[in-house]
């Protein structure tokens, strides 16, 4: 997970794919995400007061939103139910990924699940990660 | 490693131009029920005051505008652009009558089938 020493398949092909989109620009629409890897994608923001973690998961089931920290680990578990009462037979375009997901993560910190908050909106799902009290940087006194 | 660059090259400044304008298009299912159609739209990120459904004659044009952060994250996997989608609409459908709601971030439109064509149940009288 740590950008800096992780080669990422996905986001080479994502960027590949942008890529092409551009040349095609006019002949194919904009392009969609994701086009692969595990879901939900995420992106992660590093900060003096710990780490911001966001996820786009539209139309998640809310009772099946699940957040577990363990460690330095985050996972991600959720349901995205197709509407109730629809016979496939009636579908005449389904490109939308349905079906449970979860998603584990190292963020390479010890983190503070006690001190954990986890949002839902807009279909996006963000948490905010404390770092564990050991994991914080220490300022160390220089005496003369 | 020290940087000493004052502005973006020529190559950022294009890509930032580029992410500005680009749209991406919704992934979307459509179904038909007896007396409308309904699309249903992966939109993350976007709130009702950002999203705008448009039915005229024989199109049916949806758009929705994200707020984006002001600061790349450290690791990224996804980008939010604004999403854009047109279809076309056959003669057969009601596009003065389309409704729309949003919710967590998938957009629902149901567009009625005109009164026309919609089924009608013929009473069968037995003598």
């Amino acid at each position: 997970m740590d950008a800096r020493s992780m080669w990422d398949p996905w986001q080479e092909m994502r960027r590949l794919q942008r890529e092409m989109e551009h040349l095609f620009a006019d002949a194919t629409p904009a392009w969609r995400w994701p086009l692969g890897g595990e879901y939900p994608p995420v992106n992660v923001t590093r900060g003096d007061n710990g780490l911001v973690l966001e996820a786009p998961c539209p139309g998640v089931d809310r009772r099946s939103l699940d957040v577990t920290v363990v460690g330095d680990a985050v996972t991600i578990r959720g349901e995205r139910k197709a509407e109730e009462g629809v016979p496939e037979e009636r579908y005449h375009r389904r490109e939308r990924q349905l079906g449970s997901f979860s998603r584990t993560m190292g963020l390479g910190e010890r983190l503070d699940a006690e001190h954990t908050r986890a949002t839902y909106s807009s279909g996006i799902l963000r948490l905010q990660l404390a770092r564990a009290p050991e994991a914080m940087p220490k300022k160390i006194t220089i005496q003369s | 490693m020290a940087t000493t660059t004052t502005a973006p090259p020529a190559a950022t400044r294009h890509e930032m131009f580029e992410r500005a304008t680009r749209t991406v298009s919704p992934r979307v299912d459509i179904y038909e029920i007896d007396k409308a159609y309904v699309l249903l739209a992966d939109m993350p990120g976007v709130t009702p005051d950002g999203l705008d459904v448009e039915a005229e004659r024989d199109t049916l044009t949806i758009r929705g505008h994200v707020e984006r952060p002001s600061t790349p994250p450290d690791y990224q996997e996804f980008e939010l652009a604004d999403y854009q989608r047109v279809f076309t609409l056959t003669e057969d459908l009601d596009a003065a009558n389309v409704t729309a709601t949003l919710r967590d971030g998938v957009l629902r439109v149901e567009i009625p089938k005109s009164p026309l064509t919609q089924p009608k149940k013929i009473p069968v009288r037995t003598e």
